[in-house]
């Protein structure tokens, strides 16, 4: 093929000359690598979104007694949320499939037989599970008949029943928990890392009433929990839910609230952080190397033009078409962008890895970035050595001979 | 076959019009072996742009094997160039980089087959000037005859019509010289045609024909009686070094 042995004559040129032509693919490099890390990053990132999302429940809104700005435990000594406030948000609210109420302290300490460990304990109404979407292995869920009857009776999650009874079955057996003792009635399914870092599964779960009355002695209540029916309406719930709230608690501005709402929107705005600002900045970068680099490379084509003056003119006398000299010198240019390419996605990855470790992030490689890469070059390689390569072609070989 | 029939050639600059050929006209038949001589500023290097088909004359007819180039465009005359004409410059003309033998190889590149025996054929052109040892060297390990020998070589891979020289021993001694004449006069004998572009009118006495021009005009179209024989003036050369 024709072109073929004209893309050769091209790389021999650029084989010849190898710093001029590192320079040529120096901006496609770092802007490819750049754009490999957003990709590889991006994607870890919203891996990373995700996972907390689903950690904490994609329909889930939950509303924590006291104020701040952070996701954070109930804020202890705040007694205005009531199990009357979930009662109205069930009653008031459009949209709501489950409402839980419970009330839960982070570290109360919990002993079976000689081992005792500081444990957070959550007392939950018999919705709590369907809310949640947390259901037991083995035994029995918490029913509304505990909450009746006021049982002792407590499900575990699989770290506290490693924590308390080791390798042994619980399910039968007795804890207590503060002064109160209980029986393990089941075992919850494993749920993993909190969206915070946490483990949910050193969790002791009792019936709301139960708690209240006997382990917390308090008659008001730390979160409620709602699933909406619909995850899309999940930021126009909570709103409403925070007008609801205000009413009911007389608050109006510039009183701070005594509550505060998190929903999954809010835990996946938390999760990106920063990574956000990491992104627009890369991208900058990718966008300005790839520009810079490619008016580098149009300038040092433009400087080769001019320099092989003669051997374009020798090529034009013996026979080579302005096609053939365009060509010639849009594959060098292209050549330059794709091998740049190559290099600055291997450059990239070896970059994303180690960030991925420094990080300890997740960073995900895919083929995506690649193929967005190849685009790019192959788009800076056109249109950057266009011109050169029209300038080349257009040479009168008569004055490129001279 | 040449033809070229009242051939003119304008340049405009600004508003100052410059006839450098004014009405040249001859006739060149294959298998001759012409010298077209000249002053500088005589239109000689014009001439031989077009006759290279480098460059369209203003006005007239150029006829090459009955081919009018004047009424070609520029893809066609660059095929033209590529099979018809073989072109050997006082600056060689090489390409650095490459090799005797892809040198030689290069205008094979631009024509419209690639002949599979392409690096065969490179070596035999290589061959024939007497560079048979010398094919894997790069321009800057040649000498001067020895890069203007492989430039011949070039020119006659794609086996042209005619064998266009602008000054080919401009720039060479007088030994390379009278090897590069000789290899010219072996072709002639071939039945190549041969037109050599010069000054110097000891070169232009080894043809059998010289063209003078003269202020854009053909001045004097006359046969060499006896052309010198460069073989001779070679072993000459090789004589006076001998006694050295």
């Amino acid at each position: 093929m024709r072109v073929l042995r004209i893309a050769k004559e091209g790389a021999s040129a650029l084989a010849g000359h190898k710093l001029r032509t590192f320079f040529m693919m120096a901006g496609t490099i770092v802007g490819i690598a750049a754009l490999t890390v957003i990709m590889a990053v991006g994607k870890g990132t919203e891996k990373k979104v995700m996972k907390r999302v689903n950690a904490f429940g994609t329909h889930a809104i939950v509303i924590t007694a006291g104020g701040g700005k952070g996701f954070s435990p109930p804020q202890a000594g705040i007694t205005t949320l009531r199990l009357e406030d979930a009662e109205a948000i069930r009653s008031q609210i459009q949209g709501v499939d489950v409402v839980a109420p419970f009330a839960m302290k982070p570290d109360i300490s919990t002993k079976a037989g000689s081992n005792q460990v500081q444990t957070r304990v959550m007392a939950v109404g018999p919705d709590w599970h369907d809310a949640w979407e947390w259901y037991t292995t083995d035994g029995d869920p918490i029913t509304a008949e505990d909450n009746s009857t006021m049982a002792r009776v407590c499900l575990l999650g699989t770290l506290s029943v490693s924590d308390l009874f080791g390798s042994q079955n619980p399910i039968g057996e007795d804890i207590q928990i503060g002064n109160v003792r209980f029986k393990v009635k089941g075992i919850l399914e494993p749920r993993g890392p909190t969206p915070m870092g946490g483990e949910f599964d050193r969790t002791i779960v009792i019936p709301l009433t139960t708690g209240m009355r006997r382990v917390f002695n308090q008659d008001y209540i730390t979160n409620i929990r709602v699933k909406v029916k619909d995850s899309r309406q999940i930021e126009s719930i909570a709103e409403e839910i925070r007008h609801l709230l205000h009413e009911r608690h007389h608050i109006t501005p510039p009183r701070e609230d005594d509550f505060a709402i998190f929903s999954a929107a809010d835990i996946a705005k938390m999760a990106r952080g920063i990574s956000g600002t990491l992104t627009y900045l890369l991208a900058a970068l990718a966008g300005l190397s790839l520009l810079v680099g490619g008016i580098v490379l149009m300038n040092i084509l433009l400087i080769s033009v001019g320099e092989r003056k003669k051997e374009i003119g020798l090529r034009r006398a013996l026979g080579a078409t302005q096609g053939d000299i365009f060509r010639q010198f849009l594959l060098e240019s292209l050549s330059v962008t794709i091998i740049g390419m190559v290099a600055g996605s291997v450059l990239g990855w070896a970059v994303s890895i180690a960030l991925a470790r420094l990080t300890q992030s997740p960073v995900v490689i895919s083929w995506e970035p690649f193929a967005l890469a190849l685009a790019f070059a192959l788009v800076v390689g056109v249109f950057f050595g266009v011109q050169p390569a029209r300038r080349a072609a257009r040479l009168r070989p008569v004055e490129a001979l001279r | 076959m040449i033809e070229l029939e009242n051939v003119e050639k304008f340049y405009v600059a600004g508003s100052v019009e410059t006839r450098v050929l004014k009405g040249v006209s001859l006739r060149i038949e294959a298998g001759e072996f012409v010298v077209i001589m000249g002053a500088s500023g005589t239109g000689k290097s014009t001439l031989m742009n077009v006759l290279g088909c480098l460059d369209k004359p203003t006005a007239g007819h150029y006829r090459l094997d009955d081919t009018d180039m004047v009424n070609l465009d520029d893809d066609a005359l660059s095929h033209l160039r590529n099979g018809k004409i073989g072109f050997v410059f006082q600056q060689f003309h090489l390409l650095d980089r490459a090799t005797a033998l892809r040198n030689v190889m290069l205008p094979l590149i631009y024509a419209n087959e690639y002949p599979d025996d392409a690096r065969q054929r490179a070596e035999k052109a290589l061959t024939a000037v007497g560079l048979a040892d010398r094919m894997t060297y790069r321009p800057n390990q040649l000498s001067g005859g020895e890069q203007q020998r492989v430039a011949i070589a070039r020119a006659l891979i794609t086996d042209p019509s005619i064998l266009l020289a602008d000054e080919p021993t401009g720039n060479l001694d007088s030994k390379s010289g009278a090897e590069v004449l000789a290899i010219f006069q072996r072709l002639h004998r071939d039945g190549r045609t041969i037109i050599v572009v010069t000054h110097d009118r000891a070169v232009a006495e080894h043809a059998d024909r010289i063209i003078v021009l003269k202020d854009g005009m053909v001045a004097e179209d006359q046969p060499v009686a006896h052309p010198r024989d460069a073989d001779v003036e070679l072993a000459a050369i090789a004589g006076k070094e001998a006694q050295k």
